[in-house]
């Protein structure tokens, strides 16, 4: 208890930047779900894909774990760089995922199980497939920004990573917002989800539509993965899996297909692992994490802020 | 959830990789019968461990240097040939098994070099007991895998009880005044952590746990830098190391981080990068490699145009009894079993004297426990550390 | 001629819902599609549109051949369907919805001007124009289905049952409002209609469907006074 209570700024401050990682692998998740009532399973390993993407841009760059920091400025290009690489980089792999592991069993009227099948599969190809690229190797990550605290108020501090972290995150996030909300190829999403039928009445084309969703979702979890990157300091063909399991959580969490509840279901995730961290021990954060999510959904079955993308208005 | 998947998968791979080898074991027999009648031939030695992923640096040194040997057996032996059959359990236990039963399986494995962590061979050597399948591991090192009256099992090294109060002796010497200890709930790690604890008493100010596979440390660092410890004891492997080192750092962490052999591998300073790793600090029940003795420095320096990396010695010797013990003629597992129970020589490379107990342990006195600090992103070797 | 479906079958797994329909419509006209509950007027419209793909016979529209095109192309087309059961967008506002109608055009600037338009046609419409459309009334999800159709400027106009749940003051009302944009906006249109008194009255023309087959044909005015829809369809004894 005297650890939380000691700790408090600090969990705070890295728990939130945790949940925000969470909350942009979950949003791929929740978007999916809400246009195909689908888990995709291979999204955590689309995330893995771009933790690689941004060393190898890094790498190419002359960059790696033992290489010295660079000024701040060249850090946030080659930051920048390295989030278009691997936003670039997951967007077509969900994209393939898409057109590989669902599309054809969507054309054939596949019964759910066999999209849970599929996308298990997806998921071990691209993981396994990765660890034979790899040669299961762990790589480390280059130093990018400074570590001492960028300014403090009080025993609240903010290191620099932990300010790049939480701002790209809410940028994107309110990208997001912005997009589905506010364009037509947004309002041609949030048709779909809430009646495919009928969307495809208005002249909405649904193949299209949920390419667009898996592209999205590669992209939030692109820039996780960087973000990730950064934080964790290492990665391998495996990082997926917890992350992913994680994120998934998040999304039921806020509301499964519910975006602002997959962002509120992360932040809130990230935090109440580091606080039951500290109270508990370690070793009882993921059992806290998924105690926080079971809970939840004992009072709120359809989490925080309720399904879908607008459907749990009707 | 997935793990069960990957179990499952992973079930059906092994299972095809065992038919695999079968097949492949009975035509190497069929091409050799009619051989020697008195002499078996194409015997195999298995070697057990971690040749791929995050913790294979601390394994394929070990690994080459088997290879090394029965090389230089083959060239003096090349009408009756032996050879190292590789298993790779990538560190994993849940792989274990399934790899144990299929060296079990090969009826031309007399004997096994490895498992090469504790928790693999928690789930490898009750396997390797019901065949009588001797085995002489080189790293793992958790105390209580001799407590399992497995006749099979023997520990080229020292055990934790050696390496926990070297590492605690240590951490004492260089006059830390609170010390945070953390492990990673492994067979490995949490038994090392444990004797760390027990040896350094009132100076733990306070422990935590990781957890495999785990990615983000903060709640940890938070505590470590809070705790105002000045040195860090990390019982545990690289693969969570390095990312909770390179954390600590960027946490503020200044102090001192001393890990087990777990850590003594070539990942741990290229995956935490120099600047980070500098300085840290691991235990080992193993004499640099570099200073062993005889011509196995120049063998194998000639043989992989690199330095004998951590184990490779040991490795070295321990893969010479088998092959001493074959040279003799014994082909059977219970033959070798038995060579092994009578065995008492010195090693070539490490001069450590190969004489085992009821329980297989080596005689306490044979243990030595070095230090290796992390320099210019290499372990350079630091000292013998003195018995408390 | 606009539409012309030309004998076509339409099976739902095994059970065939359209023996061989054969149907056409002409530019300008209102068709009525009449029959008894489960006869395949809503499968034949279905088929039209698209959303159901067919076994046998052609679809033309236009001069094109559209038997095997994908539903969201027909749109483009120019054909519009309002679905049984509304399908009314339920987390979308009325004006998201209307625009969700729009969604395939490319003339931008008319479509502000069009949406004036249907909101004059419904004003409810516009009272509730910033509600989600889930939580509209089923008279007002209704009005919002035919006046989101409406606002792709179709070529031809498929309504499947606009006056189901309506009272009758409201029932009168959109037959007003269908037979104004058929006279004032030249729009042709594909009706379905339980209401067959009323259906048949408005339309040019219309047929009766029974089990899966057309059985009559006939203007509006001949098949009101035919003895035997009086009989079936209009309640009359
Ligand atoms: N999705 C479906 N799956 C299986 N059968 C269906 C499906 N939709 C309709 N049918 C069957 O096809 C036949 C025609 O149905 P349809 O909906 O076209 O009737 P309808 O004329 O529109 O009736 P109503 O006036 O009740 O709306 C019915 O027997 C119905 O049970
Ligand atoms: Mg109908």
């Amino acid at each position: 208890m005297n650890e939380l209570i000691n700790g408090f700024p600090v969990l705070t401050v890295t728990g939130l930047t945790q949940g925000a990682i969470y909350a942009l692998v979950a949003l791929g998740y929740t978007l999916v779900y809400g246009v195909l009532r689908l888990i995709n399973f291979a999204h955590s390993d689309v995330f893995m894909i771009g933790t690689f993407g941004a060393i190898w841009t890094w790498s190419a760059f002359g960059f790696d774990a033992n290489s010295p920091r660079p000024s701040v400025g060249g850090a946030l290009g080659l930051i920048a760089l390295a989030i278009v690489v691997a936003a670039i980089l997951c967007g077509i792999f969900a994209m393939l995922v898409e057109v590989t592991a669902y599309r054809p069993l969507r054309a054939r009227n596949a019964p759910p199980l066999a999209f849970l099948i599929t996308a298990i599969g997806a998921s071990f190809v691209l993981s396994e497939g990765m660890a034979a690229f790899t040669n299961r190797r762990q790589f480390g990550v280059p130093a990018m920004l400074p570590t001492d605290p960028l300014f403090s108020i009080g025993s609240w501090q903010v290191t620099p990573l932990q300010l790049t972290t939480i701002a790209v995150a809410i940028l994107m996030m309110v990208a997001l917002d912005w997009f589905v909300q506010r364009t037509k190829f947004g309002r041609g999403i949030r048709a779909v989800a809430q009646d495919a039928n009928t969307a495809a009445l208005m002249g909405v084309n649904k193949n299209r539509v949920i390419l667009l969703v898996f592209l999205i979702g590669g992209l939030m979890a692109g820039v996780a993965a960087v973000l990730s990157d950064m934080k964790a300091a290492s990665t391998r063909f495996n990082v997926g899996f917890l992350i992913g399991l994680k994120a998934f959580a998040a999304a039921v969490l806020g509301g499964i297909g519910n975006l602002r509840g997959a962002a509120l279901g992360g932040i809130l995730l990230g935090l109440a692992e580091n606080y039951g961290s500290a109270v508990f021990g370690t070793n009882f954060r993921d059992f806290i994490g998924f105690l926080v999510l079971i809970l939840l959904l004992m009072f709120r079955p359809t989490g925080l802020l309720g399904e879908s993308l607008g459907r749990a208005r009707a | 959830m997935r793990q069960i998947f990957v179990r499952a998968i992973g079930g059906v791979a092994l299972a095809a990789l065992v038919l695999g080898g079968a097949a492949a074991c009975k035509q190497d027999e069929g091409g050799t019968e009619g051989g020697s009648a008195s002499k078996v031939c194409d015997l195999k030695i298995g070697f057990f461990g971690a040749l791929s992923g995050g913790d294979a640096g601390l394994v394929t040194p070990g690994k080459q240097a088997a290879d090394l040997a029965v090389k230089q057996y083959n060239a003096e032996h090349a009408d009756c040939k032996v050879s190292i059959q590789a298993y790779d359990s990538q560190g994993k236990p849940e792989l274990a098994g399934g790899l144990a039963t299929s060296a079990v399986g090969d009826a031309k494995v007399v004997g096994i070099v490895g498992p090469a962590f504790s928790g693999e061979s928690e789930t490898a050597n009750p396997i390797f007991q019901q065949a009588g399948l001797p085995v002489i591991t080189q790293s793992a090192t958790r105390p209580s895998l001799a407590d399992n009256g497995w006749a099979i099992f023997h520990r080229g090294v020292g055990n934790d009880f050696s390496q926990g109060p070297a590492a605690a002796a240590y951490i004492k010497s260089i006059n830390a005044a609170k010390v945070f200890v953390v492990d990673d709930q492994s067979a490995y790690g949490a038994g090392l952590a444990d004797e760390v604890k027990k040896a350094l008493g009132a100076t733990v100010v306070a422990s935590d746990k990781a957890t495999d596979n785990q990615q983000d440390f903060s709640a940890i660092v938070t505590k470590v830098t809070s705790s105002g410890a000045t040195a860090l004891f990390y019982g545990g492997y690289t693969e969570e190391a390095s990312p909770f080192l390179k954390q600590l750092r960027a946490g503020g962490y200044k102090g001192t981080f001393v890990g087990g052999d777990g850590i003594y591998d070539a990942n741990m300073l290229s995956v935490t990068g120099n600047a980070d790793v500098e300085g840290a600090v691991a235990t080992c029940p193993c004499a640099p490699a570099t200073t062993a003795k005889g011509t196995f420095v120049q063998d194998f320096k000639a043989e992989f145009n690199a330095e004998p990396g951590v184990y490779a010695d040991v490795a070295y010797d321990l893969t010479k009894i088998y092959l001493e013990a074959i040279g003799e003629g014994k082909s059977s597992r219970a033959d070798i079993q038995a060579f092994l129970k009578s065995y008492n020589k010195a090693g070539s490379a490490t001069g450590v004297t190969y004489k085992w107990d009821d329980k297989g342990e080596l005689d306490p006195a044979q243990v030595r426990v070095w230090s290796y600090i992390a320099k210019n992103g290499a372990w350079a070797p630091d000292k013998e550390i003195p018995k408390a | 001629m606009l539409l012309e479906v030309d004998n076509i079958t339409l099976l739902y797994g095994r059970i065939q819902a359209l023996h061989g329909i054969t149907v056409h419509v002409n530019e300008g006209e209102i068709v009525a599609l009449i029959g008894a509950n489960g006869a395949g007027k809503t499968t034949t419209m279905r088929a039209v549109s698209g959303v159901r793909a067919i076994a046998s016979g052609r679809i033309r529209f236009n001069g094109v051949d559209i038997t095997r095109m994908r539903a969201d192309l027909r749109v483009i087309q120019g054909i519009c369907q309002s679905p049984e059961g509304r399908g009314v967008f339920p987390g979308m506002t009325v004006r998201e919805n209307l625009e969700m109608g729009a969604y395939t055009r490319k003339d931008t600037g008319n479509i502000a001007k069009d949406m004036d338009h249907v909101l004059d046609l419904f004003p409810r419409l516009r009272e509730r124009f910033k509600q989600a459309g889930g939580t509209l009334s089923g008279g007002e999800q209704q009005m919002l289905a035919v006046g989101r159709a409406l606002m792709s400027r179709p070529k031809l106009l498929l309504l499947d049952e606009p006056s189901m749940g309506l009272a009758p003051m409201l029932i009168q009302q959109i037959f007003e409002i269908i037979t104004e944009i058929n006279q004032r906006d030249g729009t042709t249109i594909l009706l379905v209609e339980q209401n067959a008194q009323q259906a048949l009255s408005r339309a040019h023309r219309a047929y009766v469907l029974e089990t899966g087959s057309i059985v009559k044909e006939g203007t509006g005015q001949e098949l009101l006074h035919d003895p035997a829809v009086k009989d079936a369809y209009l309640g009359v004894a």
